[in-house]
């Protein structure tokens, strides 16, 4: 092997000079690239992270805001339903009140005329040979075959209250 | 025959009484009982569909007649006949079919499947009762159904415009958040200048899908402009059958009585075909498609119909029945003969879901066929119809434009090509994807309509006048 002719060192010193100019400014531009890259990621994270907390900051609010509606209308619904549950109490004591109103016409004079008139009735709608029996509750049990007709006061009395309902409601509601 | 004179709205009839009597007289000459029916001998004088009360053991069930033969009569027992034995069982039969107290009493209340109270209130009372089967409505006197009902909801109304009188189903599929938009449409309707009230009939629901819906419309419910009909998954499978005929009741008589808007939400249709699959089933029918009876056409028309507008009357009743799509099958015979009788519908897509959309609606398969008689000039905003028409081109051309770019890759496109896949993402963010409590004004749905057009090139928006295009488009596209 053989060293280069002496004096080439100097010859080569100018291309020597330009290869490494040239290789530095490729570096500074690779490096000027990837600070430019780094820079657009950072940008480009900063601006999602941003986005991100400002949906989730939203969503946040939102979801708070729809919790606290919730609590708002559940607070509500309980002052709306110890309303009705009032209500309720009353038209279940009224039924009640009727019911012993009803048992006490047992009492009455004019029960065995109402029996008589319960068992008319009752032949009617069964027919004759209906058996007619004394309700332990007043009134009357008619029974023809398998048919039945109920006629006893607590019955008679809930179905009276059950048709006069809009009238009853009108109690508290008007 | 009816004058149809003296009867235009043909929902109103003096309220018939009982035969006296009748429904004093109970029976127990019990022959049998089969799933939900019960089946009474030695009884006479009973008449198809006609109510009765069932008494066992000290409770009270409710039932309406199935057939008569002879003396025999079939019932269904709306709360099914578990715990009956034929020997303690007397029925007695109220002499006409069911009917129920209607009126204004009913607004504010949360009643069950069979409209008794749940709320801890008396049970609701009115001066007038009308037959829960409705009265048929002369066809003559029906008006087209016209004007918008506004949701708030930006993909209904800028592209399937409810409109007043209008029977519009959502199609979804089990999982789809479809009782969530249901309930936002409850809580959000409202149709111009009228008063307007809601009539929700859940069907099937879970109690935690039940606590949703409460917590939800509960102020629309303590304005007392709502009426909350529910029957759970685990109460009685045949109630169902009776709530959707109860809504409607009550809907008729605000509508065309008291004069409102209304709009009835029934949620899930498909629990109330399978109830009707069951009655069928034990009533030993003849199957028909997947097990549902022959009639299940004519049995979900007796309840779409019903909706609509009258003739010298004011109000009008909305219907939006909500379907679940087992598997997503769009030909199961509920969704299949739904279509056939509703105009248009609103579909629901895993697809549209699964890219975090909501309300998850699939704007290029949903319809609404009226949407001409309440969009437009005078109803809505002169630009209304022309808009939705352009939305829904150019989502077209972008899914495509989409699909083209799975195959070549998006740099591969043309420009156009590229703004359109970009419009379709502004589209996606600023219109169709929506918050659970956000209502927009129609303004702000059709601006934002305008905003994601922007994406396009001018040339692209041919179904758009020059007029509307100076007037509206946004010079700049709005990033969202």
């Amino acid at each position: 092997m053989t060293g280069l002719p002496s004096g080439s060192d100097s010859s080569l010193a100018p291309l020597r000079d330009s290869m490494h100019a040239a290789a530095r400014a490729t570096a500074a531009e690779i490096l000027d690239s990837a600070h430019t890259q780094a820079q657009a990621l950072v940008d480009a994270a900063q601006l999602k992270a941003a986005t991100i907390l400002a949906a989730a900051t939203a969503d946040g609010e939102a979801a708070a805001q729809s919790e606290s509606r919730m609590r708002s209308a559940r607070v509500r619904r309980q002052a709306h339903e110890a309303v009705l549950t009032t209500r309720n109490a009353l038209r279940l004591q009224l039924q009640g009140q009727v019911r012993e109103s009803a048992l006490a016409l047992r009492t009455d004079e004019r029960y065995p005329t109402l029996l008589d008139r319960l068992t008319e009735r009752s032949r009617m709608l069964l027919g004759p040979d209906t058996t007619v029996t004394e309700s332990p509750d007043g009134g009357v049990i008619a029974e023809a075959g398998s048919r039945r007709v109920d006629f006893s006061l607590p019955t008679l009395a809930a179905g009276t209250l059950d048709r006069m309902a809009p009238e009853v409601d009108g109690l508290w509601s008007r | 025959m009816t004058d149809p004179t003296t009867a235009p709205s043909g929902t109103e009839r003096p309220d018939e009484g009982p035969n006296p009597g009748v429904a004093q007289i109970s029976h127990g000459d019990v022959r049998e009982l089969r799933g939900p029916l019960l089946v009474m001998g030695d009884v006479d004088d009973v008449g198809w569909d006609e109510f009765a009360t069932v008494d066992f053991a000290g409770r009270e069930r409710h039932g309406l007649v199935l057939e008569v033969d002879h003396d025999l009569v079939t019932l269904q027992v709306l709360e099914g006949t578990d715990a009956m034995a034929p020997g303690g069982v007397r029925v007695r039969f109220a002499g006409r079919p069911l009917r129920i107290p209607v009126g204004s009493g009913w607004l504010g209340r949360v009643c069950n499947g069979r409209g008794e109270p749940l709320d801890g209130g008396p049970p609701v009372t009115g001066d007038t009762t009308l037959p829960v089967s409705g009265w048929p409505l002369n066809p003559v006197y029906r008006e087209p159904p016209q004007e918008p009902v506004l949701t708030g909801i930006s993909v209904i109304d800028a592209l399937t415009t409810l409109v007043r009188g209008q029977k519009l189903p959502i199609f979804s599929v089990p999982g789809l958040p479809h009782l969530t938009l249901a309930t936002q449409i409850a809580a959000q309707a409202t149709s111009g200048g009228t008063t307007f009230r809601v009539v929700f009939a859940a069907m099937g629901l879970t109690h935690a899908d039940i606590a949703f819906v409460r917590d939800r419309l509960e102020e629309r419910s303590a304005a007392g402009e709502l009426v909350l009909l529910i029957n759970a998954a685990d109460d009685p499978v045949i109630e169902r059958i009776l709530t959707p005929r109860i809504a409607l009741t009550i809907a008729e008589n605000l509508a065309y009585t008291e004069g409102h808007d209304v709009l009835v939400i029934m949620s899930d249709m498909t629990s109330y075909a399978e109830a009707v699959r069951e009655v069928s089933a034990a009533r030993r029918e003849i199957p028909a498609r997947r097990g549902y009876p022959g009639y299940l056409y004519s049995d979900l028309a007796s309840l779409y119909e019903r909706c609509g507008r009258v003739r010298g009357q004011q109000g009008s009743v909305t219907i939006v029945p909500v379907l679940t799509m087992p598997a997503g099958d769009i030909t199961h015979p509920v969704p299949d003969l739904t279509g056939y009788i509703t105009e248009g519908q609103i579909v629901l897509s895993p697809e549209v879901a699964a890219r975090g959309i909501y309300p998850p609606v699939d704007a290029l398969s949903s319809l609404s066929r009226l949407m001409r008689s309440g969009a437009g000039a005078g109803r809505t905003r002169e630009d209304h119809l022309d808009v939705a028409a352009q939305v829904l081109a150019a989502l077209a051309h972008a899914r495509q434009s989409a699909e083209l770019a799975e195959l070549v890759g998006a740099a591969a496109l043309s420009e156009t090509d590229r703004s359109y896949i970009a419009y379709r993402g502004l589209l996606e963010q600023g219109l169709l994807n929506q918050g659970h409590d956000d209502r927009r004004s129609l303004e702000d749905t059709l601006d934002r309509a305008w905003s994601a057009l922007a994406a396009l090139p001018r040339r692209e928006l041919t179904m758009l006048s020059t007029e509307f295009l100076d007037r509206y488009l946004p010079s700049e596209p709005e990033a969202t």
